[in-house]
């Protein structure tokens, strides 16, 4: 396990030569610290709470210099400290690091990095100095030492990193806090650039995303986190009108020869997601997907009152902007095999296959349902197809969904839209414990519908394959266990029937016809979905895997992040005939796995302004239309909203025995 | 903008809340109210670069506002930003400790590291916001200034009204607040990071591609000099010291209301007889009144009017504003049929001084040079418009905002507070009515129309001549006017400032306006707060009200209230342009406009080209 040499955490200073021998616990807790990457040990770390050196020999003027030329580089300029102290304190640095005379004192730096901690707007300002004065306050004779000589320090390796909690915590690691900032300085356009770098679905993303950046945004502690889905759906929105930005081929790095072509076999997120990355690096990519249309889920599993269809198609046609090809109607095992993709030339293949086969409840009755009963998956298919005025579909009486989460949300609102005399919600936890979103679930208490909470289907009542009702039982949480968390039990005695007409279990997917998919070489796990490794390579050489058909009905988020990682790999795969080691993951799983994003409270009052929201229809109204509920924010709500980052930015940094290796970026 | 203003002027003081203690003075605050408002209210002084109360502005850019607190129930002594840290309950605040002194001179030292210090050349110099800071914490060494670095920055001078220099900009952002939220022009945007982060111009790097009209509301908040106007006073100066050359000074109506300030006269201060003493003083051969071509543009646009009414034709938009017009131009082009055609007082009175005046004093036009002062930048730009030419000569030779007029007076030794004041002299051009003065704000226009159309309709005069129903200050009027005899009622709507103008006209551009006549004024409170008016440090618009009530004032000592009875104005009519919209006057007096949309699509090459500071993968 590495040894900390000496070093400084939250404060707690760990130095061999004191008396005390503090060795404060923080510091010898390091998990993963020994290599960065395989026979490359890392010599010191330094980030927003300190630093620790593991090899005495370590340079701290060069470490420290290299720390702040990333924060230099990262300062937005808008304040003062930050924008003058980065750069007075890293030339100062370099200048001491290259043996020379520097204008600024140890003692000039010193006032520099308090002025910088103390006074700066943002999180960046307020961090980058903390490791520099942990060693000019606790470890000023080494760097008083090291400029004695006068000569200049040997090059160290290593590399720094800048992220922020929302970057972390998002799959995709878009920089939020930089499209943020772009909106404040009155960039919509370079905001959506920003997002467009990781994937080509930003409206879609906007409107649809379960918002992990959220969750993670410092805002929270002061009053609520910060709009940031409803900021992408703003900037998204500018794609519309005259000023759209135009997609052109002229942002592809190198196109390839017309040889070097890739299949991917499903235009659902993960899939488009994939292509559009294949294509940005100059592949030639075929997209093969069983329906008629591009998006997967997004298309046929999320009602257009959230998602319009054209937004979605807006999307989805950059694919052919950029010179790729959709093939429509072509299912895999059906129409075409992996040996045949293989056989047509294609150098490697992503499956995007999602899962689309909705999980039954396996409940009695439910086998002799012919009527009336759908799965959740099945019937936002058939929703889909109303919409687009394929086969109209009318609801008349009880409507009876089962289940929690996103897609039982979305059957409820649908089925209140197709025009049901009531919606019902049956769940066996309680709606704290729903997995939907939070405004999903406000949104149907808005529509009308009826929630039955601490309730679980044990019955389905057909008459000649018709369901008619719907046998339920009450359950109650039992008492807390060990992890604090509590379950539910069914109460005995207590059920009773529901009268129903229509019934839709919404409780979960998996991947569809499995046995084919098998039978090309691909392994499937035991929950049936396609088994991939870290790098989503699947059992078949060249062929990768990426969202639902590898993880279950996930997020679109997960199912974008996925692809733009498959397209790395793919890359790799086909240029280098191995996936490369990639850095800036290897400094994620360095920060996570020791907790050192701190989730800190905010210490400093800050005025309360309270988020925006998406002006959305009147119930009355949205109920009896597919139209979308929720509308784009104003011009105004916008620059308020984005004025509520507190960019919580931290730069983190190694130094390490040998060059770290060079991976996809 | 904060997000989340509280207001605390005339606030119910039982609403404060909040103890706390500021220097040792329990203070009263209200909640979610700031340190350094809650300091003001106690008359504690704290300096501050950035901030700017009266557009809400307090962005915590410059961080120069710190002061000490110590929160209740805590130990730890924090440094935080007074102007956008809220006051908490049991709150201890030390704005003088040695700790806060010692940070907000670094600060304001940081703040030179990048700032041109070459103050004598520096038309702020002596009136500059940054100076007063650095006297404030006593700066006294400078050691981080980088003149390369600094010299780096953009000057940018590409525009006939306006100039941009970077060197002198500390990031306040208080331009693109005023842009952006109050003129909703947006036409700012912040570009770059680190030490190269700037204003600039969205989607342009010159002002004649930018989304830009010129209003200067930018300059009239400005703490520095990074932004101002394109200073032509040493033109001018070569026009009034040649002998060869006949000068022609006019002067805006507004003008002789908002100038007194320069020279410690009491704001309001009405001195058109100090201005046209000094102006005779500094070399002008002819002064005249632009006033007097106001009551000309009643005429011709009043008849424009009444024929537009009768033709069903509406709404009509004035068009003596050159921020309007740019306006209209750039963001609006489809309403543009929709503009009088009649030139602004401006170019009307540049017009006549070369073609009618010479005919009357005995000067060949061509040794004749029209000086305009005006409370404007935007004028700049109309002077040099095609339309304003005859045969490559411009109509309008040289624009003055009123502050380079205060700078031409300093240059020439002269203190307008202790000259003779003076007046016209001029039998032709000089002379003007109650209506033609009121131009210089929001509604005179109106005013001064309705006046002179209810006549030509009626046969008689108006009787209650000032329409209170016209002189509201809210940023968007509306009121109907009986005209009496075959016009009848019509709807009329006024808009001063171009956050409501852009308002007014979506609304009119979508139907759900309608109106007969709108009065447009780009800057708000009209010309009185012109972009070209003098700057006041750390406020905005100021002197609004009391510049206004001058006008009125001058309007009512007027024995001639009424543009049509203006005895110069007939005789123009008489003896050289026959009659309003006449073939003459048309040809003299009426301009065209001309779309000049931009074009702001990008590729997303291109916006990648430009992104920086976020890893970019392509």
């Amino acid at each position: 396990m590495a040894q900390v040499a000496y070093g400084v955490w939250d404060g707690v200073v760990h130095d061999p030569r004191l008396e005390t021998g503090d060795t404060g616990t923080p510091i010898t807790a390091l998990k993963n610290f020994d290599e960065f990457d395989e026979g490359n040990r890392i010599r010191a770390f330094f980030g927003d709470r300190g630093f620790f050196v593991f090899d005495e020999k370590v340079s701290l003027i060069d470490g420290l210099y290299h720390y702040m030329e990333k924060a230099a580089e990262q300062s937005c300029g808008a304040c003062t400290p930050c924008r003058m102290g980065t750069v007075l304190v890293r030339d100062a640095l370099d200048r001491m690091r290259r043996g020379l005379d520097s204008p600024l004192g140890f003692d000039d730096i010193e006032m520099l990095g308090e002025q910088m901690k103390e006074t700066s707007l943002c999180g960046l300002g307020q961090t980058c100095s903390v490791a520099l004065l942990d060693v000019l306050r606790n470890f000023r004779d080494r760097v008083e030492a090291e400029v004695e000589s006068q000569r200049p320090v040997k090059a160290q390796h290593g590399m720094a990193y800048m992220t922020a909690p929302c970057i972390e915590a998002c799959p995709s690691k878009v920089n939020v806090p930089r499209y943020i900032d772009y909106i404040r300085d009155g960039k919509p356009e370079n905001s959506l650039g920003v997002l467009l770098q990781k994937y080509p679905m930003a409206a879609t993303c906007g409107r649809v995303c379960v918002r992990y950046c959220e969750m993670a945004c410092r805002r929270k502690f002061v009053d609520e986190a910060v709009g940031i889905k409803t900021l992408k759906r703003y900037v998204a929105d500018q794609q519309k009108g005259p000023n759209a930005l135009k997609f052109t081929r002229d942002m592809i790095r190198t196109p390839l020869d017309k040889g070097m072509k890739v299949a991917v076999v499903g235009a659902g997120p993960a899939g488009i997601s994939c292509a559009y990355h294949l294509l940005l690096h100059g592949y030639h990519v075929d997209v093969f997907e069983k329906s008629d249309q591009a998006g997967g889920m997004a298309q046929i599993g999320i009602p257009s009152y959230r998602l319009p269809k054209d937004t979605l198609a807006m999307e989805t046609d950059i694919i052919v902007e950029l010179g790729g090809r959709f093939r429509y109607g072509q299912a895999l095992g059906r129409d075409f095999s992996i040996d045949d993709l293989f056989a047509q030339g294609y150098k490697a293949v992503f499956l995007g296959l999602g899962c689309q086969k909705g999980t039954a409840l396996g409940i009695e009755g439910e086998e002799a349902a012919r009527e009336g009963y759908y799965s959740g998956i099945d019937f936002l298919l058939r929703v889909h197809d109303h919409v687009n005025k394929v086969a109209p579909l009318d609801l008349k009486g009880e409507v009876i969904v089962v289940g929690g989460g996103n897609v039982a949300m979305d059957c409820l609102r649908s089925s209140v839209r197709l025009g049901a005399d009531n919606v019902h919600v049956v769940y066996r936890r309680t709606e704290a414990d729903m997995p939907a979103d939070h405004e999903e679930i406000v949104a149907a208490h808005a529509e009308d519908i009826r929630f039955h909470t601490l309730t679980n289907p044990t019955r389905l009542i057909t008459e000649n394959g018709k369901v008619t009702g719907v046998e339920l039982v009450r359950m109650e949480q039992t008492e807390p266990d060990a992890s604090g968390r509590r379950n539910v039990r069914p109460i005995r005695g207590s059920e009773f029937i529901l009268p129903s007409d229509t019934f839709i279990p919404a409780i979960g997917q998996q991947v569809e016809d499995g046995a084919l998919v098998e039978g090309d070489g691909i392994a499937l796990d035991k929950w049936r979905c396609v088994e991939a490794n870290t790098k989503l390579e699947t059992a078949r050489p060249g062929v990768f895997a990426g969202g639902d058909c590898v993880t279950g009905a996930s997020t679109l988020i997960w199912a974008m992040a996925a692809g733009l990682k498959a397209a790395r790999s793919i890359d790799d795969w086909i240029q280098r005939g191995s996936v490369r080691f990639f850095k800036r993951s290897r400094m994620r799983s360095l920060l996570s796995d020791n907790s050192i994003l701190a989730s800190d409270v905010v210490e400093t009052p800050v005025r309360n302004a309270y988020r925006v929201h998406n002006p959305e229809l009147d119930p009355d109204l949205r109920k009896r239309m597919f139209g979308e509920v929720e509308q784009t924010i104003s011009d105004a709500e916008a620059y308020a909203e984005a004025q509520r980052c507190m960019r919580c930015y931290r730069v983190y940094s190694v130094v390490t025995e040998h060059p770290i290796p060079e991976g996809a970026v | 903008m904060c997000t989340d203003h509280v207001n605390v002027i005339g606030r119910d003081p039982a609403e404060a809340t909040i103890s706390l203690s500021i220097n040792g003075k329990d203070c009263a605050a209200f909640p979610n109210e700031t340190i350094l408002s809650c300091a003001r209210r106690y008359d504690i002084y704290v300096p501050t670069l950035c901030e700017l109360d009266d557009i809400d502005h307090t962005p915590g850019t410059c961080r120069v506002c710190l002061v000490e607190i110590i929160q209740a129930g805590q130990e730890k002594h924090q440094i935080v930003t007074s102007c956008n840290t809220p006051v908490r309950e049991g709150m201890v605040v030390q704005t003088r400790s040695k700790r806060a002194r010692d940070m907000q001179r670094l600060q304001v030292e940081l703040l030179m590291a990048d700032h041109l210090q070459d103050c004598a050349t520096c038309v702020r110099h002596g009136n500059c916001e940054l100076q007063d800071v650095a006297q404030f914490v006593g700066l006294t060494e400078n050691r981080f200034f980088d003149r390369a670095r600094t010299e780096a920055r953009v000057h940018d001078d590409s525009s006939p009204s306006m100039i941009r220099d970077m060197q002198r900009c500390v990031r306040c952002q208080r331009c693109v607040a005023v842009c952006r939220y109050h003129q909703r022009v947006d036409a700012l945007v912040l570009e770059g990071t680190g030490l190269d982060r700037l204003v600039a111009l969205r989607g342009a790097d010159d002002y004649a591609s930018s989304l830009c009209v010129s209003c200067g509301q930018c300059v009239l908040v400005c703490p520095t000099g990074a932004l101002g106007e394109r200073d032509e006073t040493d033109r001018a100066l070569d026009y009034l010291c040649d002998p060869e050359i006949t000068t022609v000074v006019q002067f805006a109506p507004a003008v002789r209301v908002a100038f007194g300030e320069e020279f410690d006269m009491p704001a309001g201060t009405n001195v058109e007889g100090q201005i046209i003493a000094a102006c005779r003083k500094i070399g002008a051969d002819v002064v005249l009144d632009t006033n007097f071509a106001a009551d000309v543009v009643i005429m011709e646009e009043g008849t424009e009017l009444l024929s537009r009414l009768k033709a069903g034709r509406k709404p009509t938009f004035t068009s003596c504003c050159p921020a309007w017009i740019n306006f209209a131009e750039i963001h609006y082009p489809d309403i543009l049929p929709l503009l009088s055609s009649t030139k602004s007082p401006q170019q009307v009175l540049s017009t006549m001084a070369k073609t009618y005046l010479p005919e009357k004093i005995g000067v060949p036009a061509e040794k004749i040079r029209v000086i305009s002062i005006m409370p404007c930048i935007a004028k700049k730009d109309e002077a040099v418009r095609p339309q304003n030419m005859t045969d490559g000569m411009q109509e309008t030779d040289l624009v003055l905002t009123t502050r380079e007029f205060a700078r031409l007076l300093r240059r020439e030794g002269i203190d307008l507070k202790t000259i003779a004041p003076s007046s016209f002299d001029n039998p032709y051009m000089s002379e003007y009515s109650g209506a033609g003065a009121i131009f210089g704000t929001t509604g005179g226009v109106m005013e001064a129309a309705v006046r002179t159309i209810y006549a030509v309709v009626n046969g008689k005069e108006l009787e209650d001549i000032e329409l209170e129903q016209l002189r509201g200050f809210e940023g968007v009027r509306a009121a109907t006017v009986d005209l009496g005899g075959p016009i009848g009622e019509v709807r009329v709507a006024m808009a001063h400032g171009l956050g409501e103008t852009r308002a007014l006209v979506e609304a009119v551009r979508s139907g759900e306006a309608d109106f007969d006549f709108i009065e447009i004024m780009a800057c708000p409170g009209g010309c009185v707060d012109g972009g070209g008016s003098l700057r006041s440090k750390k406020a905005y618009l100021p002197l609004a009200i009391k510049r206004r009530e001058t006008i009125y004032n001058v309007d009512r000592k007027k024995t001639v209230r009424q543009s049509h009875n203006n005895a110069q104005v007939k005789t123009l009519y008489r003896d050289f342009l026959e009659a309003p919209n006449s073939e003459k006057a048309h040809h003299l007096l009426h301009t065209h406009y001309t779309d000049r949309r931009r074009q702001m699509q990008y590729t997303v090459k291109e916006i990648w080209d430009d992104i920086t500071m976020s890893t970019m993968v392509y």
